[in-house]
């Protein structure tokens, strides 16, 4: 376990810092930068503005030495300042971060809370009416797009009740009521989509566990129902869950820009997005790197949970 | 001493001076030296305090006036930054200076600041204060992209703590205006002399102005206050103003029917047949000084051909255009932004080459060569809304006469990128001007070196008329250089201005004397009230 742990983590950080190297050039590769964004209009290329202030931000530097300062940086863990907004960006990316992780945790929840129960019923009851009224949600929930779904929340929630989400975000320690006020909607929107894969997921899990040779055998020597489903099957199903739900959160925070975006949430997507508009390198690398992370992370997790719930799987050998 | 010896003229430039007497009374908002005309116009009853809620869909990239050339950052820090004079609808109005006077030959401008006025920080202003504002905004080192506004600068004197001379490399009428709240502002001498005090900026605010900055969270609110110590008495009437920066029409919408915004000036003048009518709010429109363009870079394929320039500009009918792209919420321009056309403008029927003459374009294309038809594309930038239309307007507009228009949307980076380094190609453009010709038109139809030239346009006769009306400082002979460049304008077609789209705000009900000044910029909030 030990020595997986350690192969793994090396695996990790190559990973990672191949990905930086992408994440860096990418952003570069985007024609525009922020002296161009900064001046605007207001005077033509080459102008004494433009050098001053591409010196200021070390853009006449090669390539590779502007890399290799900022890998400096992360190393010791500085991520730099923004360009545009001046603050530290791993304190504006952890900001951002927390609320995304926020909604990412709470979807998750309500995914699991609301998916897997529907999802074990309608296994069990396979080709039963209460199977197809599940299925008739998942389907419904998966083809709503995100999007829509949100707006249609938004405007017919304001329409009937005359009430719509407070605007200004505040995190859960300044003001609780206002922040769970502001995350309802968002958490609606996404929860629903996330609870109809999760109960689609479960069923299929469910219903083609029932196929298996170990499930016949034990409904064949006639044990009870219920022994055979906690058993033997929930028991045999909880590892593709579990790796599922990590899916889930990885999905959740990676894909939250939309739903930002749509309710005014300062969450890491909107972050990048306002970033790479005004081609502010060091937020989109610094939050680009977050997201790197936070993936390599969740996976580890799951990889963890797999030895957990299940001895079975034998790593490192 | 030598620059005040040839002083005789003494200039009070606020014409609203005759007004003054009517407004006194008012809150003792307006005292003998401090224009009425500031800030929008007085409200009929004294009502103070409280907080407005103000919902943007475009938020400022940084609170810095020095270094962040964005509108939206002008929007805001005009609120919480002054500079010399403030710009009038019909010319500069002294601000932080009280008055001024010019040397017989144009080139010393002595400023007489008014006593009295505190910046946040707590210090109060001097001469050496905006000495150093100015001194640091101008030298190009310090990266402003105002920086080539103040280049007419040679060098800024004190004289007293409140007497500062600025002394011109030649004369030029536009410097009280460029003295305005678009670049820089006056801050304390030594601002910038710490580490970090540009991104300080977005925290703590340093200026003079009627707010200043409580909270700020990037991708999501602002918050001023009201500045205790400002300078005019009595002002400004609210206690606080929240801004929501809202990532969409939608929400923006929503939140206006639910109260949760108490003003909005739309993105998309259009939308306001969406909410018009609905209960307890006010839609108004107002008249801009922005402006809606079409440039033709004259090293382009056939538009080096003057007579392709103006054959397009016969093809193009504005009006319908005008209708496409904002619903008619505007006015259509020939050459010169709404704001300005009645007093610097040139009446249509004065101008060549105006459109639509379908049959007229056809002969000088055929004139030029191109009597089987030219191939373009058209540049627009993704996110301005009003460009789709328009571009699909536009084409079906010149297929008229024969030009077949291919469409590219490029992200704003890119574009902004294609026209810094003069490779605009054919483009639509859209932007704004502070009320001053020499402002408006100088950096970009000049020839290069002095003007940026973007359009590749190289114009002797423009040029020189530029640098006329640059030095002139007659209004009516200013006005008579200006009509002759306009008419030049129109004449070779470096760009055809099309319409200028109105400020729509929507405003609810508890809001008083909200007024939305030409610039966009929000002025208007420094006398708004809320019940």
């Amino acid at each position: 376990m030990g020595a997986y742990l350690v192969k793994r983590l090396a695996a990790s950080v190559v990973t990672a810092i191949l990905s930086s190297m992408a994440v860096f050039l990418l952003v570069r590769a985007v024609p525009g930068d922020v002296v161009a964004q900064m001046l605007g209009q207001s005077g033509a290329r080459g102008s004494a503005a433009e050098e001053s202030l591409r010196r200021f931000f070390g853009l006449d530097q090669p390539l590779w030495q502007q890399y290799l300062s900022w890998l400096w940086g992360v190393l010791q863990g500085d991520l730099g300042e923004s360009w545009v907004r001046g603050r530290p960006v791993a304190q504006m990316v952890v900001n951002a971060f927390m609320v995304t992780l926020q909604l990412g945790l709470m979807t998750l929840v309500f995914a699991t809370v609301i998916g897997v129960p529907l999802g074990l019923v309608a296994g069990l009851y396979e080709g039963r009416r209460i199977d197809s009224l599940i299925q008739g949600f998942n389907i419904l929930g998966l083809s709503a797009p995100v999007f829509w779904l949100g707006l249609m929340l938004l405007v017919v929630v304001s329409q009937t009740f005359a009430w719509s989400p407070p605007l200004i975000y505040r995190t859960p320690g300044r003001d609780l009521g206002q922040n769970l006020e502001i995350m309802l909607l968002p958490l609606l929107s996404l929860g629903v989509l996330q609870a109809a894969a999760y109960s689609q997921f479960t069923r299929q899990c469910v219903v083609s566990a029932f196929s298996q040779d170990y499930v016949r055998t034990a409904v064949a020597k006639g044990l009870p129902m219920r022994v055979v489903f906690f058993k033997h099957i929930l028991r045999n199903i909880m590892i593709p869950l579990v790796t599922f739900m990590g899916l889930i959160l990885i999905q959740i925070l990676g894909g939250t820009v939309v739903i930002e975006t749509l309710f005014a949430l300062p969450g890491l997507g909107r972050l990048l997005i306002s970033a790479i508009e005004t081609r502010d390198y060091p937020v989109v690398q610094g939050a680009l790197l977050l997201v790197v992370f936070t993936a390599l992370l969740v996976n580890l997790l799951v990889d963890m949970l797999y030895h957990v719930i299940d001895p079975r799987v034998r790593v490192g050998g | 001493m030598n620059g005040l010896s040839g002083i005789s003229t003494l200039r009070r430039l606020w014409l609203g001076a005759a007004l003054a007497g009517s407004a006194t009374a008012l809150a003792g908002a307006a005292t003998a030296d401090i224009s009425p005309l500031l800030y929008g116009p007085e409200p009929d009853a004294v009502r103070s305090g409280g907080s407005l809620t103000y919902g943007s869909l475009v938020e400022p990239p940084a609170l810095d006036p020095f270094h962040q050339g964005a509108d939206a950052r002008i929007r805001v820090t005009t609120l919480i930054y002054q500079g010399l004079f403030y710009e009038g609808e019909d010319g500069p109005i002294p601000l932080l200076a009280r008055d001024f006077e010019v040397s017989d030959d144009g080139l010393v401008y002595t400023f007489h600041l008014r006593d009295g006025v505190r910046f946040h920080t707590g210090g109060e202003m001097t001469a050496a204060d905006v000495k150093y504002s100015y001194d640091y905004i101008r030298d190009p080192d310090n990266g402003s992209p105002g920086a080539g506004d103040f280049n007419m600068i040679d060098e800024i004197r004190v004289i007293d703590d409140l007497t500062v001379e600025f002394v011109l490399t030649s004369p030029n009428a536009s410097l009280p205006m460029a003295l305005g709240n678009k670049y820089g502002a006056v801050v304390p001498a030594g601002t910038f002399d710490a580490d970090g005090s540009r991104a300080a900026m977005n925290d703590r605010s340093v200026g003079t102005g009627p707010f200043m900055i409580r909270e700020y969270q990037p991708n999501s609110f602002l918050e001023l206050e009201r500045f205790a110590d400002y300078w005019q008495p009595g002002l400004p009437y609210l206690d606080e103003i929240t801004y929501l920066y809202l990532p969409n029409n939608a929400a923006l919408l929503v939140a206006l029917q639910n109260n949760r915004v108490d003003v909005a000036r739309l993105g998309r003048p259009q939308d306001a047949e969406q909410i018009e009518g609905m209960p307890n709010i006010t839609v108004q429109r107002w008249p801009a000084l922005e402006q809606k363009a079409l440039d033709l870079d004259s090293n382009y394929g056939a538009l080096s051909d003057e007579r392709v320039r103006q054959a397009i500009s016969l093809a193009v009918d504005k009006e319908e255009i005008l209708q496409a792209a904002i619903g008619g919420y505007g006015t259509v321009i020939h050459t010169i932004v709404a704001g300005m056309q009645e007093s610097w403008g040139v009446p249509r029927d004065e101008l060549d080459f105006q459109g639509p003459d379908r049959e007229r374009a056809r002969a000088l294309l055929e004139e030029a060569g191109h009597g089987s038809g030219v191939d373009l594309t058209l540049t627009t930038i993704i996110g301005y809304d009003w460009m789709d239309p328009a571009a699909v307007t536009l084409r079906e507009q010149l297929a008229e006469i024969g030009v077949n228009l291919e469409i590219r949307r490029v992200d704003l980076g890119v574009w902004i990128d294609n026209f810094r380094s003069r490779n605009m190609g054919f483009t639509f453009n859209d932007w704004a001007t502070q009320p001053d010709p020499n402002l408006l038109f100088f950096r970009h139809f000049h020839q290069q070196p002095q003007g940026a030239d973007f359009r590749n346009w190289n114009n002797d006769v423009a040029s020189e008329l530029l640098r006329q009306g640059q030095q002139e400082s007659d209004p009516e002979a200013r006005r008579a250089i200006y009509r002759d460049f306009q008419k030049e304008l129109a004449r070779s077609v470096p760009t055809i201005m099309l319409f200028s789209a109105d400020h729509v705000t929507v405003t609810s009900n508890r809001v008083h004397n909200f007024w939305q000044h030409p610039t966009g910029w929000h002025f208007g909030l420094v006398k708004t009230q809320v019940e």
